[in-house]
């Protein structure tokens, strides 16, 4: 589809024109870099990829599925927000992909869906890799996307994709250009996963990380493609018969992700729950989808207390 | 789109005492299922949990459950005319349609035998197209035998042999002392035209897929129901994972080579 051209001095101007008639969220500088509802456009940050990814605002840590009474069950009816998402990295547009497979594909679900159904995606592309722990270069991602920034110097290359990213394109500040964007200009050039770990899950290489391994489940939170989930009963104090049935985050690095009733937990050593969150990414996943569940972001990793390096242990395996 | 996580209102028709923490509960449903199937069943309020329905039938479900955790405690307490709620039925049953016409072991050990008690009920039905049915089921005490009355029953139509680990007492006469795995290993079993179906803890369900195996069983003839944690039972929460394959929908029921050996990885 088209390619247009913005002044980087009119892009506060763009996003503010964004602001009329639906929410807009954009990566700003606080204790870290954070997705946020967009006060003044001027505090947008570019410079780092944003510490938490943008899986919050379709799954959250913790929703309602239904509240329950002596009466029955009743589901809340969510009415579809318009919001615009600007500075998304290649890495989260691709989560975000994973996810719409995962929720809206295969599982219909109606609480996911209807958080995606208004929502436009604004990505921006590196031009070099915002952290020395990405590693999506390796991992295939597609093209995702309404909107892409492309960052040349001082203007924007914006690539629109959808029909919705072109209606978006349509105002004052973009102007058409015959340019391509190139295939070279979109690749990403990161460190590489290397290793196709399918035969490496008795190496005697995934002992020393898991040895070092906290199971803080930092990884699972920071990770914008994990959708385990668990479902608890939150009964009301009013009463046992009223209350609300949520589901929330859970992580595999945790032990009571497998704990089944009498205590049984069957992924009871740390190394088997290390193994199991890195094989579900980058080959569970892969068998049954055709793709990698990993975006390579390089969060679990920078985000680690530990700073596991599973990439560059992956790539130092040997059979 | 409606959510599939709402579960919905069933009438709970008649509760059966089979054992000191084991009750049955017959439902209001009628769910069209496979033999191995499950139910997330849930208590409003207590939360839910995955159990195997015990029945092959379209006028009602039974379910057994054993009072352990928190949801099943609280199952075993209802009465008749209460209300609980399901979700379901999930998942892959046991391919009874594929075997039309050979013999059939099932080898069960505790809960496990809730599951193939829906076999049971389905062969019962069909009693024609299946040759010889045979049965081995693993209990810790006498007092902890589920389905007391229809085994009195099975006993006369299949080949049916009770193991009672942990009975020292002369209450185990009428039935074998030890291990199901201890009869298993003892009866000339052949494979030709033959399909095993094991459901039971994660030890039990090894030791018999080693003890079959050595009896000439291929990989392909044995089944075996696995065990995991669940939430959603639609392949979504992923805790059911067991080497890249989901208990849920992959599952419960997996053929031996799918998974290899049940472990905990």
């Amino acid at each position: 589809m088209t390619v247009y051209k913005l002044q980087k001095s009119a892009l506060p101007k763009f996003l503010e024109s964004l602001k009329k008639g639906s929410q807009v969220f954009a990566p700003v500088k606080r204790d870290v870099i954070r997705f946020e509802p967009l006060g003044n456009p001027a505090d947008v940050d570019l410079s780092a990829n944003s510490y938490f990814p943008l899986k919050e605002y379709f799954f959250p840590p913790k929703e309602v599925l239904f509240h329950f009474s002596k009466k029955g069950v009743s589901a809340p009816v969510k009415r579809a927000e318009k919001r615009i998402f600007f500075g998304v990295r290649r890495c989260d547009l691709a989560a975000i992909q994973r996810q719409d497979l995962v929720f809206i594909k295969q599982q219909k679900d109606p609480y996911y869906a209807k958080r995606r159904e208004n929502s436009l995606l604004i990505g921006y592309h590196c031009n070099t890799p915002p952290s020395s722990y990405c590693f999506c270069g390796s991992m295939g991602l597609e093209d995702f996307y309404d909107l892409m920034f492309f960052d040349r110097g001082s203007h924007f290359l914006v690539h629109a994709k959808t029909a919705a990213g072109q209606s978006l394109a349509k105002n004052k500040f973009f102007n058409k250009t015959p340019r391509k964007i190139t295939d070279k200009e979109r690749r990403i050039r990161t460190r590489a996963l290397k290793k196709d770990i399918s035969q490496l899950y008795n190496n005697k290489g995934w002992k020393p990380l898991a040895k070092r391994c906290l199971s803080c489940a930092a990884c699972t939170e920071l990770c914008p493609t994990c959708y385990c989930y668990e479902i608890r009963d939150e009964p009301s104090i009013e009463g046992p018969y009223k209350g609300k049935r949520c589901r929330s985050w859970s992580s595999c690095q945790l032990k009571d992700f497998t704990r089944v009733a009498e205590g049984h937990v069957f992924r009871e050593k740390r190394e088997e729950r290390f193994k199991h969150r890195i094989y579900h990414q980058i080959q569970y996943f892969k068998e049954r989808n055709k793709i990698n569940l990993c975006t390579g972001c390089g969060r679990c990793v920078a985000g680690c207390p530990a700073r596991i390096d599973w990439v560059k242990a992956v790539n130092r395996m040997k059979k | 789109m409606k959510s599939k996580l709402v579960p919905r209102k069933v009438k709970v028709l008649d509760v059966q005492q089979e054992a000191p923490d084991i009750s049955t509960l017959t439902l209001d449903c009628h769910s069209r299922c496979v033999p191995g199937q499950f139910v997330q069943v849930s208590l409003l309020g207590v939360g839910e949990c995955p159990l195997s329905i015990a029945s092959h039938s379209e006028k009602y479900m039974k379910l057994t459950v054993q009072g352990v955790g928190t949801v099943t405690k609280a199952l075993c307490k209802l009465k008749k005319g209460d209300h609980l709620y399901i979700r379901g039925p999930y998942g892959k049953g046991y391919p009874l349609k594929k075997y039309r016409g050979s013999s059939l072991i099932l080898v069960g050990a505790g809960c496990g035998v809730a599951a193939l008690k829906s076999v049971i009920d389905y062969v019962e039905s069909h009693r024609k197209d299946y040759k010889d049915v045979f049965l081995f089921f693993g209990y810790r005490y006498a007092k902890s035998i589920a389905y007391k009355k229809q085994a009195t029953e099975w006993k006369k139509k299949f080949n049916l042999r009770i193991a009672l680990s942990r009975e020292k007492t002369k209450s185990c006469l009428q039935w074998d002392q030890g291990h199901v795995t201890d009869l298993l290993k003892k009866e000339k079993l052949g494979p030709e035209k033959t399909a095993a179906f094991v459901c039971g803890p994660l030890r039990m369900i090894n030791d018999t897929v080693k003890i079959l195996k050595k009896k000439g069983f291929a990989d392909t003839q044995i089944y075996m129901a696995t065990e995991r944690l669940m939430y959603c039972g639609t392949g979504a929460c992923c805790h059911c994972m067991i080497r890249g394959k989901l208990a849920c929908t992959d599952g419960p029921v997996f053929r031996f080579d799918e998974i290899g050996y049940y472990g905990n990885d």
